[in-house]
């Protein structure tokens, strides 16, 4: 699901037009802003801002299965966190001395919205930026050495290659009579677990087969001025980057 | 334009030599195809062309490689490039974009060809490969096949003098197996491309292949016009290699002595042969 979200999603719309370098910049604020907000509203409005940017760039149907993927981990990060503050006044008395207070609830009900609102813009900005685009702005505006905006790009566009990997590996051994449908999380884990072998070595080979792919094309005799397209920054970059500004400023002085 | 002289190569902790003391040249504008069975050496011998071996996959190498009198060993695969494009078996792993336009775009920059060729040479190539259409698709919704054309467009984009592809039809229909070998044909007439591609559809080498090499165990077995390789039929067969039809049915009329002509390599010309005995 997050590989599939991962995946680049064409289209024409304002933000995928945007310098990537902007891009970047907004999602790396909004997540900045929901890590220093201790505010429950300003969480729940960058989530829905996620949203509604998803939307503008029509991809709102991989942003819900984001959100629905995030919401799954943020309540088992809230069950975790819930348990163990017990600061505040009580408001749930369980056996063996198991309680939540408010103070608790508040704390961890946050940290799942800020799980959730920090992590979403970042997925959606890199579904919608090529990584040859990034790359080249990388090396061109910001002087990256080549090899490492490549290491970075490579490794974002192979978290889909990996997961589809991983499924096509599930399926042969469903096919063989192993059920991986069972709810015991600890039974799961036991099935998965096994799978990082054949996981591992069909993820060298591919990384292998990569690295001789891009050698035969040339990979190492490229310059710093090789890139064919220019990312010059535009007004509405400019927009863009006093945007995120603001919100990171609102991240703070929100209560 | 490529020269193997002796070679042997033995992969590092390999118990048996994967190439075996082979000769061959390859001209300028040749078009060889090799074949030969699994682990036969094939590849082996296209990564001896292009330098991954023993740049890249070390072990025991002896003898010599020359591409346009530049020896292998002695030169970095990058380096080698400028001149040989290769088509990898296993193109999936080719690919370091996600969208199609800038996996065609990615050798072009690295070669820092002149931005006002690349547009063309874009499109060109997805042209030649049929797959203009593509052009701004993400390449993970492509299919198998759609895939390997977007592989051979990269490397066609590049304009290399000598093109090697391994298998660049295993996942095309028949079809498009055809568009590519006439791709293939084209680039090596018109443009004097000389071309080396391992393949296993012995029909397509046949009918657009000037030379054939055939490989067994390590070695080149047979080599020479395509003509003349079909006429040891048998020695293909033992090799692992199922020879056309036509040519098994020409064979056949020859031990009857009802045949004393060249083997036929397409339909037509079995039909020609057949006509000739009937009347």
């Amino acid at each position: 699901m997050i590989g599939g979200f991962l995946d680049y999603s064409p289209g024409d719309s304002f933000l995928h037009r945007l310098n990537p370098l902007a891009k970047i910049f907004l999602s790396l604020m909004l997540c900045v802003s929901c890590f220093v907000t201790d505010s429950l509203y300003f969480c729940l409005f960058m989530i829905l801002l996620d949203l509604a940017m998803a939307a503008w760039a029509g991809i709102s149907g991989r942003a819900m299965a984001m959100l629905e993927a995030l919401v799954k981990l943020s309540a088992l990060l809230f069950l975790i966190q819930v348990f163990f503050i017990r600061e505040g006044n009580v408001i749930l008395l369980l056996p063996m001395d198991i309680r939540v207070t408010d103070k608790g609830a508040l704390f961890s009900l946050l940290m799942a919205l800020r799980l959730i609102g920090a992590t979403m813009p970042l997925a959606l900005m890199l579904s919608i930026t090529r990584m040859n685009d990034l790359s080249n702005v990388l090396v061109g505006t910001l002087g990256i050495p080549y090899k490492y905006a490549f290491s970075l790009t490579t490794a974002i566009r192979f978290i889909p290659v990996f997961t589809a990997a991983m499924a096509g590996i599930i399926e042969a051994q469903t096919a063989r009579g192993v059920s991986f449908d069972t709810r015991n999380i600890f039974t799961k884990i036991g099935l998965i677990f096994p799978l990082c072998v054949p996981l591992l070595v069909t993820s060298v080979r591919k990384i292998e087969g990569a690295a001789i792919s891009a050698e035969l094309r040339g990979f190492n005799l490229r310059k710093r001025e090789s890139g064919y397209k220019n990312y010059p920054i535009r007004a509405a970059d400019i927009g863009v980057f006093l945007f995120a500004v603001t919100v990171a400023v609102l991240g703070v002085i929100v209560p | 334009m490529i020269r193997i002289s002796g070679l042997s190569f033995r992969y590092r902790g390999g118990s048996e030599e994967a190439l075996k003391e082979i000769d061959l040249t390859v001209r300028r504008g040749d078009f060889l195809g090799i074949i030969g069975s699994s682990g036969a050496g094939k590849t082996t011998l296209l990564h001896a062309i292009n330098g991954i071996v023993p740049h890249h996959f070390r072990g025991e190498f002896y003898g010599s490689v020359e591409v346009d009198g530049s020896d292998t060993v002695e030169n970095r695969p990058e380096d080698l490039a400028r001149k040989v494009g290769s088509v990898r078996q296993d193109f999936e792993s080719q690919m370091v974009s996600s969208v199609v336009e800038d996996e065609i775009l990615f050798g072009l920059e690295n070669f820092s060809v002149p931005r006002d060729d690349i547009e063309h040479r874009i499109a060109d190539a997805l042209d030649k490969t049929g797959i203009a259409n593509l052009r701004e698709r993400n390449i993970a919704t492509l299919s198998g096949g759609q895939k390997q054309k977007v592989a051979i467009a990269a490397i066609i984009a590049l304009m290399p003098e000598i093109l090697i592809l391994d298998e660049p039809t295993g996942e095309l229909d028949p079809k498009s197996s055809r568009q590519i070998f006439r791709l293939l044909k084209e680039l090596n007439e018109k443009h004097g491309i000389t071309v080396v591609v391992v393949e296993q559809k012995i029909m397509l080498l046949c009918e657009f292949a000037d030379s054939l090499a055939v490989m067994d165990r390590g070695r080149i077995i047979l080599e020479g016009p395509v003509r003349e390789v079909l006429k040891s039929s048998r020695e293909m067969e033992s090799a692992g290699v199922n020879c056309p039809r036509v040519v098994t049915l020409a064979d056949r009329l020859r031990e009857e002595r009802l045949y004393d002509g060249p083997a036929p390599v397409s339909i037509s010309e079995a039909e020609a042969m057949v006509r000739s005995i009937t009347g």
